[in-house]
């Protein structure tokens, strides 16, 4: 009996200290690996196809871009900051890409691979209107240009669609 | 959405469009320059490539630059994030445009001129370049492809304009337009994210009355007529470059 009993306290005490660290180790860093999860669906690539290929991809669109001027944005590394990453850390301070926060870092430091495009390129959004933009916003990258210059109505058109305001000519 | 709603909406766009109307009947000559300047550059569609159609190049004409072209210069480092580095001394800093004062020896006759990338139609960085990072684009704007340069400064000997200048020390909050990064030689760049968008160079837009931006290969564009009406002259003209950046008044 009391062997028992001993094993039930020991198993109750063993599930206590997994349950505490568990939350111990609820990092911080998580914070935006989650926000990407959740826009896996929304990338420009499939998942599998970003994991492998994003690099080509990345190089293929620097090329055209320093080469030929060709400006889009469906694989454009500032687009790739702007929806992933996070301007500021948790607690307020510039989130730089050596930080375990940083989108880019958290996967790069987890298979020891070095990112050399933050030391010229901006490793966060300039904190502009365009930071993490609505998929379907006229200046998202899921657009192609000839989209993007049939703008979307403004708030303030829609609510004067929606609501007849007083006076109106009939 | 019902028709009479879009009706609705359409009426009052409309009469938002006469609001502006207005405005532009009582201010007509400042929509009139900015409807021009956004014509004469026009923002190409993202996803082609340039081409020799156009060559962008600018006329500064130095007798309406009453700072020198100071304010150029600033409005370059505001846009490009360049000249605060701080482990660098006053040699080693970036200088993508600075002013460069002209004494003449005889008369004591003194101005002060803008010199930056001149852009040139035979660049002489893009013939040493062992790597062909310092390149010229089809529309004619010089420029540093980072992701090839190894930062020999090969190209920063060939300028005759002292045009290139070196990145000594590592930086950090680049602007998103324009990344700079140590080891690789940079020079003005004629803001070619700002063009490839349809606006005007940083420095244009500074100093509006100064500077004419423009298409050299169209002979109907303002530059090209005003380079018709008042003539310009190139730094080192001798060296036979062809440069795009061309001057007034010097």
């Amino acid at each position: 009996m009391t062997s028992k009993f001993s094993n039930i306290f020991l198993a109750s005490v063993l599930a206590l200290a997994t349950l505490l660290s568990g939350c111990d180790s609820a990092p911080a860093a998580g914070t935006n690996l989650e926000t990407a999860k959740q826009k896996a669906d929304q990338c420009v690539e499939p998942t599998d196809k970003m994991r492998s290929n994003h690099m080509s991809m990345l190089d293929h669109q620097r090329d055209a871009t320093m080469i030929e001027g060709i400006r889009t944005k469906q694989h454009s590394l500032n687009e790739c900051i702007n929806c992933h990453v996070a301007p500021t850390k948790d607690d307020g301070t510039p989130l730089r890409y050596g930080d375990d926060q940083h989108f880019c870092t958290t996967c790069h430091a987890a298979v020891g691979q070095k990112i050399d495009c933050f030391q010229c390129h901006a490793d966060r959004p300039a904190g502009d209107e365009n930071y993490q933009h609505k998929v379907g916003s006229a200046d998202a990258h899921h657009f192609t240009q000839g989209v993007v210059n049939a703008a979307m109505p403004t708030a303030a058109e829609v609510q004067m669609v929606a609501q007849p305001q007083q006076g109106a000519a009939q | 959405m019902n028709q009479n709603r879009v009706d609705e909406y359409r009426r009052n766009f409309m009469t938002a469009l006469g609001g502006v109307a207005a405005v532009a009947a009582v201010a007509p000559s400042f929509v009139l320059q900015t409807a021009h300047a956004a014509g004469e550059v026009a923002a190409k569609p993202a996803d082609q490539a340039v081409t020799d159609a156009k060559r962008w190049g600018m006329l500064i004409d130095v007798t309406k630059l009453t700072d020198g072209g100071a304010a150029m210069v600033a409005a370059c480092k505001k846009e490009h994030g360049w000249g605060d580095e701080i482990h660098s001394d006053a040699t080693q800093k970036a200088h993508w445009a600075r002013v460069v004062k002209v004494t003449d020896k005889l008369t004591q006759n003194s101005f002060s001129l803008p010199v930056m990338c001149q852009h040139c139609e035979n660049p002489p960085c893009v013939d040493v370049c062992p790597t062909g990072a310092s390149m010229k684009r089809a529309d004619g704007i010089v420029q540093v492809n980072k992701h090839t340069c190894i930062g020999c400064r090969y190209c920063m000997m060939a300028c005759p304009y002292k045009a290139r200048s070196f990145v000594h020390e590592h930086l950090i909050d680049q602007k998103a337009h324009s990344p700079r990064g140590i080891g690789t030689v940079e020079s003005c760049n004629m803001c070619v994210h700002r063009v490839d968008n349809g606006q005007l160079p940083a420095c244009v837009e500074a100093a509006p009355d100064a500077v004419t931006f423009g298409d050299l290969n169209d002979p109907n564009s303002t530059l090209s007529q005003t380079l018709k009406a008042i003539g310009g002259k190139q730094i080192r003209a001798d060296l036979g470059l062809n440069t795009g950046v061309r001057y007034h008044g010097i």
